[in-house]
């Protein structure tokens, strides 16, 4: 009897030592990678700190500047969130409306989604560098716009363009995305609720009002969330196409914390980081409010 | 009235695929041009009219950027590190997940949910602190920078756990009657049920990694540790006036990944919308 007890506990302990292991490199990883940095920067934003001399603790100094004092600073969260309200206003919609087409009975579909779609599959950097060569001077944009009399843009180069341009190139790149997922929420919402609907005698209109949109509705709050925390940390596009330049005209947040970074302004450029992660967290905070007010 | 019916109809269906064709061809004209560009010769780049096919064709800017420059070393790089880091992924993560949601141990929901909040910390908090850890392990531009801080993700532990709760128990409980320890019945049982859950896992690790240029372009600062991201951002800095070459650059970068996708779009369609509404 006793004898069983023990050879069970032993077993246990056996399976949970096993059990631990299995987790043990995510949770150093965690540790070494995530936690620890995340603190060190928590510290270091409270501190003058080069990384050369010690640093030196001066309480709420960084952030207080940084958003009262810094004018780049708030031009780079002035530029970012910009920069988010015109990729959100437009990605997703063209997203659905594309989704929308696809959704119809089509041929070749297949065909079509892929052109919406392989923008997904390459790199900001590859697009940034894509995008700058047909935003050239004397580029494909420019010639198409002098052949139909319409005069030339300076895409890159005038600082009431620029962040437009980052902005058209981050949509073609990124909205395929969002065309693939609404459309595989559209294929969810059953048939007969379209049918219920049509014999009630709806409109198109009303239907989209009625079914579509209430059907999407989880699948929209998860796209305009993850594409708001993603555009706030806008980086290769800006560090690419224009340095944030032309006079930070497209300066952003992360580009902003980098130069300050490589100026080894360590403290100011934690604070920096840690505004962004507020910012982050409110949006996360509204998603969890909201998928919550659902249930 | 039902003639009209009809038309307008087909006027419907027309406008539809009218829509189609044209916003599908303004999605592949960047790509079309990227890659006529790189192969023409220099001084036809600018041209207006614009020259929409290259005269003439030349696939010399691909020689130069594979012998002059290091486009060779960039890609083999890529794969290196990208294919490693997925492979890490694939072991730890589907292990974690495992372990998260099929075995029973003091402290497991309060650890994984614990890592589930730090899926909301941003990297950039921890960019500078990650970079100042490298510098004092003397890992800056080695792959060990590239490689051992991506080995795992909460996110990849996350979607895994997701997918291995759908298997179930029987299954497990019966490798365990036949003599399998917990290793055997997650390299037995879980591994191969879990293949879907892992293609998808793949799908993101793969893409993340290999278009990752932020912290690439920190930790590497010699030529030949530059990733094919770093390595084409350098070259378009360098040289802005070069454009063929940097085409032939841009196409080179942009092609493994387009291929891919090519040959397997079903499983990446299916991947990225599991992963969507999962992760």
């Amino acid at each position: 009897m006793t004898n069983t007890f023990i050879m069970r506990a032993a077993r246990e302990i056996r399976k949970h030592h096993l059990a631990y292991l299995f987790i043990a490199v995510p949770v150093v990883s965690s540790i070494v990678f995530l936690l620890i940095p995340m603190l060190t920067s928590l510290w270091w934003s409270f501190n003058d700190y080069s990384g050369l001399q010690p640093a030196k603790f001066i309480g709420l100094q960084n952030y207080i500047k940084l958003l009262t004092d810094d004018t780049i600073f708030l031009h780079a969260l002035r530029n970012t969130t910009l920069f988010v309200l015109m990729g959100m206003s437009i990605g997703p919609t063209l997203g659905l409306i594309t989704a929308i087409m696809l959704n119809q009975n089509i041929r070749l579909r297949t065909i079509f989604r892929t052109a919406y779609f392989l923008p997904v599959m390459t790199s900001m950097v590859v697009v940034a560098t894509v995008w700058m060569m047909l935003y050239n001077q004397n580029g494909l944009f420019n010639t198409v716009l002098t052949n139909l009399g319409l005069g030339t843009v300076g895409w890159l180069s005038d600082p009431k363009w620029t962040l437009v341009s980052i902005v058209l190139a981050s949509i073609w790149q990124g909205f395929g995305f969002e065309t693939v997922v609404y459309l595989a929420a559209l294929q969810d919402i059953p048939k007969e609720l379209y049918e219920a609907a049509m014999i009630d005698g709806a409109s198109a209109w009303q239907r989209f009002w009625t079914v579509t949109l209430p059907g999407l509705r989880s699948v929209v709050l998860f796209v305009y969330v993850y594409g708001i925390i993603g555009s706030y940390q806008v980086f290769d596009q800006v560090f690419v196409m224009t340095s944030g330049g032309p006079v930070y005209s497209s300066t952003s947040i992360v580009y902003y914390l980098y130069t300050r970074f490589q100026n080894l302004r360590l403290g100011y450029s934690s604070a920096i980081a840690y505004i962004l992660f507020v910012i982050l967290v409110l949006f996360s905070y509204l998603q969890m409010r909201l998928s919550r007010e659902r249930e | 009235m039902i003639t009209r019916r009809k038309t307008s109809l087909l006027l419907q269906r027309g406008t539809l695929y009218l829509a189609l064709v044209v916003s599908s061809i303004l999605m592949i004209v960047p790509f079309y041009w990227a890659v006529i560009t790189s192969l023409k010769l220099e001084g036809f780049v600018y041209s207006n009219p614009p020259q929409w096919w290259p005269n003439p064709l030349t696939f010399f800017h691909y020689v130069e950027i594979t012998t002059k420059l290091s486009f060779l070393r960039y890609f083999s790089n890529s794969l290196f590190v990208a294919g490693s880091i997925t492979l890490a992924h694939v072991f730890f993560d589907t292990l974690a997940a495992y372990a998260f949601a099929k075995l029973r141990f003091p402290g497991r929901d309060r650890i994984f949910f614990i890592m589930l909040l730090g899926l909301m910390v941003p990297f950039q908090v921890n960019l500078i602190p990650m970079y100042r850890i490298m510098s004092s392990l003397r890992w800056l531009d080695t792959y060990a920078a590239l490689i051992v801080p991506q080995l795992t993700s909460i996110f990849g532990i996350f979607l895994m756990r997701q997918y291995i709760q759908s298997i179930p128990d029987e299954l497990l409980d019966a490798a365990r009657i036949d003599g399998c320890n917990e290793f055997n019945v997650f390299r037995r049982v879980i591994l191969p049920l879990a293949i879907p859950g892992i293609a998808t896992l793949v799908i993101f690790i793969f893409m993340g990694a290999w278009s990752d240029f932020l912290w690439p372009r920190l930790v590497t600062s010699s030529n030949n540790m530059f990733t094919l991201q770093v390595g084409l951002a350098q070259l378009q800095m360098k040289n802005t006036s070069n454009i063929t070459q940097i085409m032939a650059g841009t196409v080179t970068t942009a092609l493994p990944m387009i291929l891919v996708y090519l040959l397997m779009q079903r499983r990446f369609i299916e991947g990225i919308t599991a992963g969507a509404v999962k992760g």
